[in-house]
């Protein structure tokens, strides 16, 4: 993806976070989380990403 | 500079209702193309505040055309790049294209008001053509079929009605003209509110963009900070959503905000406020920047968020797209058709601006919860995933092409780019940047390395803006021939995807009108006839034109 479309998916993302609202925000992105986890080469990968995600959200 | 003792005309061919920037741009291009033409500011003198700070390549290059860039650039802080930083770590460093041969820096920081005088200072090397009225406003316009009246009114409340065969708005955001049209720019705004400081401290420091989101020294808030020149920083910061925007702009509140963030960044010299602001981003536009014989230009005819910094950038554009335009068409050269041009290129142009700034006004200022929580997410990502930094990049203001202008002349190499509606290259040839060949009239490029007599025409001057001066580059040495450049390295033909033959007519405007290989003499002279009818009494400009009404 380049950065052009990196933009253009961020926004999607953002207006899609603002469609589903605050009640349901958390679990819209822990679905669109599985569905890309699952797409990541090896489960190695997938869980770098998860520890990366949980130490930034305390941050 | 007072206009009290100088009577308005009672005709003039083209009036400019407003001397700001690009009001008084647009005069001296005018001027300089032998259109005689009046603006009347409603303010007694230059803008206060430094406003609109940072001044684009593209900007340089159009102050280039009125003789104003080189005191520009010597009064201007020139810069490359800037820096990003969450609370108190880097998270974007990003450089904009420069190289050492480039005419300008990609960018340079100078007050708005300086800008002014430079345009200014240039409409009175043009005089008579050009005459700048101060503390005159316009009351009221009549369009009629063969002329735009024009109701001024001077200090002390005394009106003329001064005639004018075209009146160009660039009164502004707040545009009297607009209003009186009964004209409304569309579109949506952000709610989003900056603060814009402006302090005199003496520092040291690079001159570059410097952004920090929810610094230790406010937490929660967005700061952008600019030099300019005289030892002034430009600070805006993100105010509340909940703050009232009158108690935001008052000292009290926006001083100990500033002090703190000074502390933080270590500048420790003594400092003082000179002018404070507020500003909320708007993405507005008129859809038609011509209405019968009155124009629209710069915020008169579009607002776009500062972010990226696009507002008076696409508003010198706009002067420097419709000076030539009108030049021909006051001069009976063309048909006043080749305004619709000046409104189709211009309109497009902005809805360009447009999309770039609202997406940085949605990571600058987030228009909702999905937005402030991703931008909460990229920030953090951002200090150890270099893929997601783009995100934070501002996204400058650059160019826009006009790649379905009705102007544009269809090529038989088409593949090359530059191609119509493009932005004709930069490149350093023999000591000389080709963008300095611009603004003056149509130039030929002609890519070739042995003398061709057949394309020669140079500085017919009774075209006017439309006189065609040829210049051929060549890789290899031309002798004597004073109409010819040496491209020792090769860049300008690669640059221009040039091959032996390749000619490329550049507009006025510094924009490709068409690009062709080894073109006969015939197909250069009927891509420049519409711009070269010759002058008669019935000219377009006394045609009837549609009244305001019928638009």
């Amino acid at each position: 993806m380049n950065a052009e479309e990196l933009d253009e998916t961020y926004s999607m993302l953002s207006e899609a976070i603002g469609r589903v609202g605050p009640g349901r925000a958390p679990l819209f992105l822990a679905t669109l989380s599985l569905a890309l986890l699952a797409r990541q080469p090896s489960s190695e990968d997938a869980l770098y990403l998860v520890a990366q995600a949980e130490r930034l959200a305390l941050t | 500079m007072s206009a009290l003792n100088r009577a308005l005309p009672e005709y003039v061919p083209v009036l400019i209702a407003g001397g700001g920037p690009v009001g008084l741009t647009l005069a001296a291009l005018l001027g300089r193309y032998g259109v005689e033409c009046l603006v009347v500011e409603a303010d007694p003198s230059y803008c206060e505040g430094s406003r609109a700070i940072c001044i684009s390549r593209r900007s340089q290059e159009i102050m280039g055309w009125i003789g104003a860039d080189k005191p520009l650039v010597e009064k201007g802080l020139p810069w490359t790049g800037g820096r990003s930083y969450f609370r108190s770590t880097e998270v974007l460093r990003f450089s904009m294209p420069s190289d050492p041969t480039e005419r300008f820096a990609p960018m340079i920081n100078i007050q708005q008001f300086y800008v002014e005088e430079l345009a200014h200072r240039a409409t009175q090397v043009t005089t008579p053509n050009a005459d700048v009225h101060w503390s005159s406003r316009v009351v009221d316009v009549e369009q009629r079929a063969d002329a735009v009246h024009v109701t001024v009114e001077a200090t002390g409340g005394e009106r003329r009605v001064v005639r004018a065969n075209w009146l160009v708005a660039c009164d502004g955001g707040r545009s009297t003209v607009r209003e009186l049209s009964r004209l409304a720019l569309e579109g949506m705004q952000y709610e989003g509110r900056y603060v814009i400081v402006d302090i005199e401290q003496a520092t040291e420091r690079t001159v570059e963009r410097l952004a920090w989101f929810d610094p230790p020294s406010n937490p929660g808030s967005t700061i952008l900070m600019h030099r300019q020149p005289d030892n002034v920083w430009r600070i805006d910061y993100q105010v509340a959503d909940d703050e009232d925007p009158v108690e935001a702009v008052k000292p009290e509140n926006v001083l100990p905000r500033v002090e703190s963030h000074l502390r933080m960044i270590g500048e420790s010299a003594p400092w003082k406020p000179l002018w404070i602001s507020i500003y909320n981003a708007k993405c507005l536009t008129l859809n038609d920047y011509r209405h019968g014989r009155v124009l629209f230009a710069g915020d008169a005819a579009h607002l776009v968020p500062i972010f990226g910094v696009r507002g008076l950038n696409s508003g010198l554009d706009d002067a420097g797209n419709l000076a030539w335009k009108l030049a021909l068409v006051v001069q009976g050269r063309a048909s006043a058709g080749l305004l619709d041009s000046y409104s189709s290129e211009r309109v497009h142009a902005t809805r360009q601006n447009i999309a770039y700034g609202a997406k940085s006004t949605e990571f600058m200022a987030p228009p909702h919860a999905g937005f402030r929580l991703m931008r909460e997410a990229a920030l953090r990502l951002a200090s150890e995933d270099t893929t997601v930094r783009s995100l934070i990049n501002p996204r400058q203001s650059t160019p826009i092409e006009y790649s379905d202008s009705r102007l544009n002349i269809p090529s038989d190499d088409r593949n090359a780019r530059p191609r119509a509606g493009d932005v004709a290259p930069e490149a350093l040839v023999q000591g000389r940047h080709l963008t300095a060949l611009f603004g003056a009239g149509f130039v030929g490029l002609l890519f070739s390395d042995r003398p061709r007599s057949a394309l020669k025409e140079r500085g017919a001057i009774e075209y006017g803006v439309a006189r065609l001066d040829v210049w051929r580059v060549s890789r290899t040495a031309v002798g004597k021939d004073t109409n010819a450049l040496v491209d020792e390295s090769g860049e300008a033909w690669r640059r221009y995807a040039a091959v032996e033959g390749s000619f490329v007519l550049v507009r006025p405007d510094g924009y490709v009108l068409g690009r062709w290989i080894d073109p006969s003499w015939g197909i250069i002279d009927t891509a420049l006839a519409r711009f070269r009818s010759r002058p008669n009494t019935e000219d377009e400009t006394r045609a009837p034109a549609l009244a305001q009404d019928e638009r």
